[in-house]
């Protein structure tokens, strides 16, 4: 009892001070007049590595352009280089790039509608209704996920998942044959699309099931409770008190998930059977839409010289793509993510006592 | 169903395992032996230092082998080939210096002759020395069908995918008028960019030009109903997985595959080895020693010849920067085409030894470089 008097009277008697010297103002003098050495390293140790992130993206981007510009120049069918193997049949870069650009977004779009559902699932299954300890289990199972590398994924897609889907890919394309995703005829070896897919959603599974999980958790107690107080079932106030709230941290999870998918190269390699055309087919062995990370993997071992500068020039798109993605993620999540009420709340604040 | 396809994986990632093995225990047990056999065989003891190699993939399991097995005669002697680098890149990092010498499917292009010459190599030029012989093979998947053969014409129109069935008449005709069950024909093909396509649609294009138009290429060229698979292993296991395939694959990949016979020959040491004897066309290029090749496959027509040989070559400098690394690169590569190198490889990889006549070549070639 006594304690907690002393504390509070310590309490009171730093508030006062603080009224009498401006916060603000005594912190800044602090800071200059305490610097240590050891604060000094510190703080130029961080910088310094903020600014070598910002200088290695920087590099990166600037090698891509130097490298891919005699690809992007040259004359294709008329350079000996060019017009031979992989890129052989391309008048220009941009014939070239265009179609792997598309299968990069085809290939992971269809990846991100199978994961989504199967993500959010489990994110809400760990957040709002699996006892306390199963939760705990199956997020580690979830991040685990994660640490397996993508050959091993390429593997279990050749071994598993080809065959396992190839009775699937024959019944749609027998009976939906019409629709012109599962149009074509059907792969005899399962090199398809829809397997590369399906393991690729396996693959982004860990990134949107655990971005989710942590918006999800944030939903306020109070707002929950509120929905059951009012006779909402489990579901119905999942969905008028949890769903508006993470609604923007799910879009810019599935954002993620799908930056991770366009870069994604071995299992993609591995498994599908690619071709450099404008294709939605996903049942085919000929017909299937290739991405620009799995070609660069197949083709660059053995490209010659501009071919190689060709392949860092789909490579540069490819940065291109990623890096918008991402950047609009992070833009969604911090504009309007769970918290950016309090925290623009916050900064109003300081500026209107520093004002 | 789905068990023996695993099976089937499991047993070529099997085979590999056992070859690695198996070219360990040849290296530990033949040290010795071979020493004490042929005591007129160089000594390679008193050798170290280090080779910086890399190229070829298709030579790169014969390298593990050659290492593993020069590593017992030679303890102070490391050798370090860099396989995932291909033969173009083996052959962008001879030129630049960075390598003793390149594995290379294809001799030294016109290009990097002439940067060999004003990079590393200097006046004395850069040669091909041909150190590795294996053959394509035909590997297809036909239930209840153990035995196909296949003509030089069937192949070109099964893989130009103007054959399209198996009950087609062509296909009949070539094995002795006995219809094979119908069925759609899958081809399978690398996706990869490889010197093993080059040289397979080398051989169409150079056997067969009206039914294959297409001219060697590190890419296959036909567009339509094709399986692409990454990598010999790749096209092995879609050929095994599915049903009615059909793929081209270096013989020392094939596993458990069963394989057609082309021209009524199945691939053997002596049927490669003759198809380099008989459709082999010396084009030097113009470095004294050089033995690049060139295969006439239009010449490849007999009874007991293998018409899809492949060849693979080491490309090293005529006259080294540094003479103690020449020493040691010749005595490696003199290890390698000679007759127990040849052996070492045929018995862990399963490729044909050279025609004692190549390697009487390569041996006065390397005799020459300094």
């Amino acid at each position: 009892m006594s304690d907690s008097k002393i504390v509070d009277t310590a309490a009171r008697s730093s508030t006062a001070s603080a009224k009498s010297a401006p916060l603000e103002g005594r912190r800044a003098r602090r800071r200059a007049s305490t610097l240590s050495t050891g604060d000094r390293v510190f703080l130029g140790f961080t910088t310094g590595s903020a600014l070598l992130i910002m200088l290695i993206l920087a590099g990166v981007a600037i090698f891509l352009i130097v490298k891919a510009l005699p690809a992007i120049v040259a004359d294709w069918p008329t350079d000996p280089e060019l017009h031979a193997g992989p890129t052989l049949a391309f008048g220009n870069f941009w014939a070239y790039v265009a179609p792997l650009l598309w299968g990069t977004l085809w290939v992971s779009a269809i990846a991100i509608v199978i994961a989504t559902p199967v993500a959010i699932g489990i994110a809400l299954f760990i957040s709002h209704y699996s006892p306390r300890r199963l939760a705990g289990i199956l997020g580690s199972l979830v991040d685990l996920l994660a640490a397996v590398p993508s050959v091993v994924f390429g593997l279990w897609g050749i071994i598993v998942i080809r065959p396992f889907l190839r009775p699937l890919g024959d019944f749609l394309n027998h009976y939906l044959g019409w629709i012109p995703i599962f149009a074509g005829q059907p792969s005899s070896t399962g090199s398809t699309i829809l397997a590369g897919s399906v393991v690729l959603a396996v693959m982004i599974l860990p990134i949107i099931t655990s971005i989710s999980r942590e918006v999800f958790l944030q939903t306020p107690r109070l707002n929950e409770e509120a929905a059951l107080a009012l006779g909402a079932t489990q579901w119905e106030m999942i969905r008028v008190a949890v769903f508006p709230y993470a609604r923007s941290g799910m879009v810019s999870a599935i954002l993620l998930g799908l930056g991770r998918a366009l870069g994604e190269t071995m299992a993609i390699a591995l498994i599908i059977s690619p071709s450099i055309v404008f294709s939605v087919r996903i049942l085919t062995e000929g017909g299937n839409s290739q991405t620009i990370a799995a070609n660069i993997a197949l083709n660059f071992p053995i490209a010659t010289s501009l071919q190689r500068d060709a392949l860092i020039g789909t490579g540069l798109l490819l940065f291109v793509v990623s890096f918008g993605v991402n950047i609009l993620a992070r833009y969604i999540l911090g504009a309007t993510g769970p918290g950016a009420a309090s925290r623009r709340a916050r900064r109003e604040k300081k500026a209107a006592l520093s004002a | 169903m789905k068990n023996s396809r695993t099976g089937r994986f499991a047993a070529v990632t099997l085979i590999g395992a056992l070859a690695l093995a198996g070219c360990a225990s040849t290296s530990g047990g033949s040290g010795a032996p071979t020493s004490s056999v042929s005591p007129t065989g160089p000594d390679y003891s008193s050798l170290t230092g280090t080779i910086t190699a890399g190229g070829s993939s298709a030579q790169g399991a014969a390298e593990d082998a050659w290492v593993a097995a020069f590593k017992a005669l030679a303890p102070g002697v490391t050798v370090n080939y860099d396989k995932s680098q291909g033969s173009g890149g083996g052959q962008t990092n001879f030129v630049a210096g960075t390598y003793d010498f390149a594995g290379s499917d294809a001799p030294l292009s016109a290009a990097n002759i002439a940067k060999a010459a004003s990079g590393p190599c200097g006046t004395g030029g850069a040669i091909n020395i041909p150190v590795y012989l294996d053959g394509e093979s035909i590997a297809y998947n036909l239930p209840g069908v153990t035995k196909l053969n296949l003509t030089t014409s069937t192949i070109a129109k099964i893989f130009s995918l103007k054959i399209k069935d198996w009950s087609d008449p062509a296909i009949t005709k070539d094995n002795g008028g006995t219809a094979l069950p119908a069925g759609p024909i899958t081809v399978v093909a690398r996706s990869d960019a490889s010197g093993t396509t080059f040289n397979f649609t080398s051989f169409l294009y150079g056997a067969d030009p009206t039914d294959w138009p297409y001219p060697g290429d590190t890419a296959f060229p036909v567009k339509g109903n094709v399986s692409l698979q990454q990598g010999s292993s790749g096209v092995a296991n879609a050929v095994g997985a599915g049903t009615g395939t059909i793929g081209y694959i270096d013989h020392s990949a094939i596993g458990k595959l069963t394989t057609a016979t082309v021209n009524g020959v199945s691939f053997s040491a002596d049927a490669v080895g003759k198809s380099l004897s008989t459709g082999g066309v010396p084009t030097p290029n113009g470095a004294s020693g050089d033995l690049s090749l060139k295969f006439d496959y239009s010449k490849m027509t007999g009874a007991d010849v293998y018409p899809i040989p492949l060849l693979s070559y080491a490309i090293i400098c005529n006259t080294f920067k540094d003479p103690a690394q020449a020493k040691l690169t010749k005595a490696y590569l003199g290890f390698v085409t000679s007759a127990t190198g040849q052996a070492v490889a045929a018995k862990n990889v399963g490729s044909a030894p050279l025609p004692a006549s190549t390697l009487q070549q390569a041996a006065s070639s390397l005799a020459n470089v300094k």
